[in-house]
């Protein structure tokens, strides 16, 4: 516990979602109730989203961080998400990756512009961690840009 | 069941237990109650005060005979061993058909034809990403594709499980594949894989398409349908594993499928069917997770819950009724991508819980294709499964079966005093979920209130809580990891040959151009009408009206495009 | 940390885009007045002159009733009707962390590409009585930014989210049978403020009797809900919401023009008091002042009482440098 009297300003505020053709979600179920659990808040939706639906989710709910949970090959639009998020002006926007993502095709997704790609077995310290983080500079490259 | 008293003092059974007790209680970190999965308390040991001999004709009796608990054929494995199926999907038409041959080259008589993630959400191929085409299984959507699947094999040669979710467009392009070779129907067997629209509303949500009392409603007419036509049809398949995968116990996966069997049948019947004729074809599909025990007690409590159930709930005389017969998968929730070759001892414990279980057919995961997903997702070629990894699973099954000797004696384990104990304890912990469902109003009026969603949720997380906190063991990940960390081999995804799927979408719209328009028409039309009428108006069978359509020219995508819009679409209950 | 309301853009430019009606600009507006910002005062003196243009309707009831597919059936009905619409909607965030999974917007997929649908979910960050602190100054935003119409849905806590009736114009009260002890919650409070009584899900049995108990209970209330209509609803197919529609724009036009701008000097009086409050506790709670850390150890040390500190920070602290 840290002396400061102070207690955190704006939680961060991240979308949870699917993208693509697939339904399941017991992973982005459990990442959104973790990210809840740290404090954040979560914009959780229902699957199927398209990339002009997730742009229009983030610039309208003004968030820090995109959490896409991707378990039967969906993550391959996301290169597609990344150039949109682009275009509309909203570069600064964090995007993380969980589920099933082949090593092969996650440098792919880095290169794209992906801040990380989460495995099977990640850690929860990690992924809260990690999307907190990113929030922050979110949050830092948005007020500068 | 704990207070039977011992029968036949045992000689020195007290004094056995008095210094076994004091040796246990000395060692550190036992004071705490050790539960499984399904909140079951297990004790250290188990004597014959909580399982006895005379018990054993109520709770066991004979292999095919009630209460069933032994199995549900007289010789079980000892006389049939189980269906080896694995399955098949990925890329075109040619693609598939490719594979079967190769199935069928090396003696196999049954396929599972597994469709792409469009195909599932109810789309032709024109009506999505071009590069989420065909990487998940294969691209059916006209009966010309179906034709092609099957080239050179003949449709009423080998028994297709259809992953095919309503309004079963895949069985209606096969028929008319039928119908056009002259084949009849009547030859044509196999099983609806995916017509458990409850467990897609609740627990899958890529497979349902239709909203909820639409479905309801087309499930029934294919049943109609299929007694009718289709006497080597399984039209029913009530899928367990798609609650266990997103999170639920095993008691409450077994529980909640029994409840969903249960809504299936009574709509059956209300619609005039006779349970003695339509309860014979249900077929069911369950996940094997690794907690050993708890999962054969859960599948033969399962066997003797369901001949109670449709003995007292159907007034069913008919024996074949009484049959829980079941198809299997090990389940890829429990494999790992860290250290993946211990996968192999994993499948290895999923399949001989399977087997002491008492299934009818079995798959077994390859230790690279599926890792902590949902089995039926990966195993659709997320990742790839190697060779050698496709080759060692169904070694598995040949060692299990053949070295190892597990088929040698029916239901081996009977009379364990643990696992009859934990039989009965699985038994009332799945009687306590149906009886919450029951109360509140049976499994349709329960998905559409959230109920299981809900459950299934609180599940998934306790459990990942245990994990999270190190109190479940997962080797290599959260417990033996290795400095080194050896994951799979960075492999991409396989993708299907873009020149091919291009070439796909050429004939497609080619196939769309050069059929009669009007009799495209003129079948959406009729469906339509049928769709709008009353539940069980002769003659307005929808799904007879989709095989007509499939005959006629109309599409996947547009059959499921007309009911969609017909009956309302299919959004289901999505709950964070 | 950082607080993204510190270097946010210039508030003048921010300004022009809102009301330019530019949808990333209305976001970034809600964040600063949600978050308090620098620039939240100036933008909120910006849009002044430019409310009442939008017709503001609020939505509540008992979770689970179908607040969220009634608002997204009721965006189709007025999207048909060729308006543009701002959308508010407020979960809660959880006591112990301070998180908050906001999921209305699960239900409304179907408006997920139409630019002319503007959903903004906020949490209530410990804010009780069924809205978020902000909602007032967020309904403005949506307002000033040129929607139509602008829908608030509640937490749906029952008898206390009554708060909602103080900034919309027409006050919609939903409820669905089965929902048993719920109707008690609405007689208790929520009944009170309905504008337009609504029994959703009436695909459901008991439908009828759920509207009949209705009907039975607004008999009882004070003599002006003899005009509240009661609408039957099947949000999840559509039924009776163009009904819904006609009721909330009857309605509106009966009151005469916005209702907002009537308010009473009392009620004025109240949110101004409720807007102090809130930017005193955010005020405290963001400061660095040596003074107020030692007020802080001096409760927890035991030598003061609650009551005692904040008069002290009151006139010690605050008045000197407000
Ligand atoms: N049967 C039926 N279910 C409905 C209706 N409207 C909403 N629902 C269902 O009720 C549940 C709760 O809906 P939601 O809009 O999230 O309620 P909220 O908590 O009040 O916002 C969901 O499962 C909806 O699909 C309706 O008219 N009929
Ligand atoms: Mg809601």
């Amino acid at each position: 516990m840290s002396d400061s009297t102070k207690s955190i300003s704006p939680p961060p505020r991240v979308l949870v979602t699917k993208i693509g053709l697939d339904g399941h979600d017991r992973g982005s179920r459990i990442v959104a109730a973790y990210l809840r659990d740290a404090g954040m808040e979560v914009i959780y939706t229902a699957p199927w989203q398209k990339i002009e639906a997730v742009v229009k989710l983030a610039v309208e709910e003004d968030v820090d961080v995109i959490g896409v949970s991707s378990l039967a090959t969906d993550h391959l639009l996301l290169p597609d998400l990344m150039a949109a998020l682009g275009e509309a002006g909203f570069g600064h926007v964090k995007v993380v990756a969980g589920g099933i993502i082949p090593d092969g095709d996650e440098a792919e997704l880095l290169r794209a512009g992906v801040s990380r790609v989460f495995h099977p077995g990640s850690p929860r310290e990690d992924i809260v961690a990690t999307v907190g983080d990113l929030a922050t500079q979110a949050r830092a490259a948005c007020a500068n840009g | 069941m704990s207070e039977q008293p011992v029968q036949l003092p045992l000689p020195g059974f007290e004094s056995a237990r008095a210094e076994w007790r004091r040796d246990y209680d000395g060692q550190a970190g036992q004071d705490g109650i050790l539960r499984n999965r399904s909140g079951i308390e297990i004790k250290p040991l188990y004597t014959c005060e909580d399982w006895g001999e005379e018990r054993y004709m109520e709770d066991l009796s004979f292999p095919g005979q009630l209460p069933m608990t032994r199995g549900i054929y007289p010789s079980m494995h000892r006389g049939r061993t189980w269906t080896q199926r694995q399955l098949v999907g990925f890329g075109t038409p040619e693609d598939y058909n490719h594979r079967l041959k190769t199935i069928l080259a090396a003696g196999g008589t049954a396929g599972s034809l597994i469709p792409c993630n469009s195909v599932y959400r109810g789309y032709d191929c024109d009506e999505v990403e071009l590069p989420l085409l065909g990487t998940c299984g294969a691209v059916v959507n006209t009966v010309d594709d179906m034709d092609l699947c099957y080239r050179d094999i003949g449709v009423g040669e080998l028994s297709t499980a259809v992953n095919d979710p309503l309004p079963f467009t895949l069985l209606a392009l096969l028929l008319a594949v039928a119908k056009r070779r002259d084949v009849p129907w009547s030859r044509i067997t196999g099983t609806s894989n995916q017509s458990d629209y409850i467990s897609h509303f609740v627990a899958n949500h890529m497979f349902f398409r239709i909203a909820l009392p639409g479905s309801r409603r087309v499930l029934v007419d294919h049943v109609e349908f299929c007694q009718t036509h289709l006497p080597g049809w399984n039209p029913i398949s009530v899928v367990g594993q798609h609650m266990q995968q997103g999170g639920a116990t095993p008691a409450e996966a077994m529980a909640l499928t029994l409840c969903t069997a249960i809504q299936y049948a009574e709509d059956c019947r209300t619609r005039g069917m006779d349970p003695d004729v339509f309860l014979p074809r249900f077929t069911f599909f369950f996940d094997i997770s690794i907690s050993f025990f708890e999962e054969i007690a859960k599948l033969r409590a399962g066997r003797r819950l369901w001949q109670r159930i449709v003995r007292e709930r159907f007034g069913a005389k008919n024996p074949k009724a009484w049959r829980f017969k079941f198809h299997a998968q090990t389940s890829g929730v429990d494999l790992t991508r860290q250290q993946p070759l211990n996968n192999v001892a994993r499948v290895a414990v999923q399949a001989i819980a399977g087997i002491f279980g008492g299934l009818q057919s079995l798959h077994t995961d390859a230790y690279d294709e599926v890792l902590s997903v949902p089995t039926e997702e990966a195993a659709r070629i997320a990742i790839v499964p190697t060779e050698e990894a496709a080759r060692i699973a169904i070694a598995t099954q040949n060692i299990l079966r053949e070295e190892a000797h597990l088929t040698d004696v029916i239901d081996p384990l009977a009379g364990s005093y643990y696992l009859e104990t934990l039989t009965n304890r699985m038994e009332e912990e799945i009687e306590a979920t149906i009886a919450r469902i029951d109360a509140a109003g049976g499994m349709f009026a329960a998905a559409e209130a959230g109920l299981p969603q809900d459950m299934i949720g609180k599940s998934a997380r306790v459990f990942q809580e245990k994990v999270d906190s190190g109190q479940e063991t997962i080797v290599g990940v959260n417990k033996y990891r290795e400095a080194e960390e050896p994951t799979t081999a960075p492999r991409p995804l396989e993708r299907p040959d873009q020149s091919a799927m291009e070439a796909h979408l050429a004939r497609f719209r080619a196939f769309k151009a050069e059929r009669s328009q009007a009799a495209v028409t003129a079948a959406l039309d009729i469906l339509a009408r049928a769709a709008n009428a009353a539940p069980g108006t002769p003659g307005q069978n929808v799904y007879e009206k989709v095989v007509e359509a499939a005959m006629a020219g109309v599409t996947h995508g547009e059959l499921c495009a007309c009911l969609r819009r017909e009956l309302g679409f299919g959004q289901p209950l999505v709950m964070p | 940390m950082t607080d993204r309301s510190a270097a946010a853009p210039a508030s003048g430019k921010l300004l022009e885009r809102l009301l330019d009606g530019e949808p990333a600009a209305l976001a970034k507006a809600i964040t600063l007045v949600e978050n308090a910002g620098a620039q939240a005062a100036q933008v909120l003196a910006g849009i002044q002159s430019r409310l009442g243009h939008a017709l503001v309707i609020g939505v509540t009831g008992p979770p689970g009733a179908g607040k969220s597919t009634l608002v997204s059936a009721l965006v189709g009905e007025l999207r048909r009707r060729g308006k543009s619409l701002g959308i508010l909607a407020v979960d809660p965030s959880s006591p112990l962390s301070g998180g908050a999974i906001l999921g209305d917007r699960i239900r409304m997929a179907e408006h997920a590409c139409d630019p002319e649908v503007f959903v903004r979910s906020l949490a209530t960050r410990g804010h009780v009585g069924g809205l978020s602190s902000a909602a007032a100054r967020v309904v403005d935003l949506m307002d000033a930014a040129g929607k139509d119409v602008v829908i608030v849905e509640t937490v749906g806590a029952g008898q206390s989210d009554v708060e909602v009736a103080q900034l919309v114009d027409v006050t919609v009260v939903v409820c669905a049978p089965g929902l048993g002890d719920e109707i008690q919650a609405i007689k208790a409070g929520i009944l009170e403020i309905a504008d337009v009584l609504v029994v959703n899900k009436a695909d459901l049995p008991n439908a009828e009797r759920t509207m009949a108990q209705l009907e039975g209970m607004l008999s009882l209330r004070d003599p002006g809900a003899a005009g509240v209509p009661v609408i039957a609803t099947t949000a999840t197919e559509g039924r009776g919401v163009a009904e819904l529609s006609d009721a909330v724009e009857a309605r509106a036009e009966a009151l005469g023009g916005s209702v907002r701008a009537a308010r009473t000097l009392a009620q004025i009086r109240l949110q101004i008091a409720d807007s102090a409050a809130e930017l005193l506790r955010r005020r405290l709670n963001d400061s660095d002042d040596e003074g107020l850390h030692a007020l802080c150890r001096s409760v927890q040390r035991g030598e003061l009482d609650l009551e005692n500190a904040a008069r002290r920070y009151l006139s010690d602290y605050l008045v000197n440098k407000a």
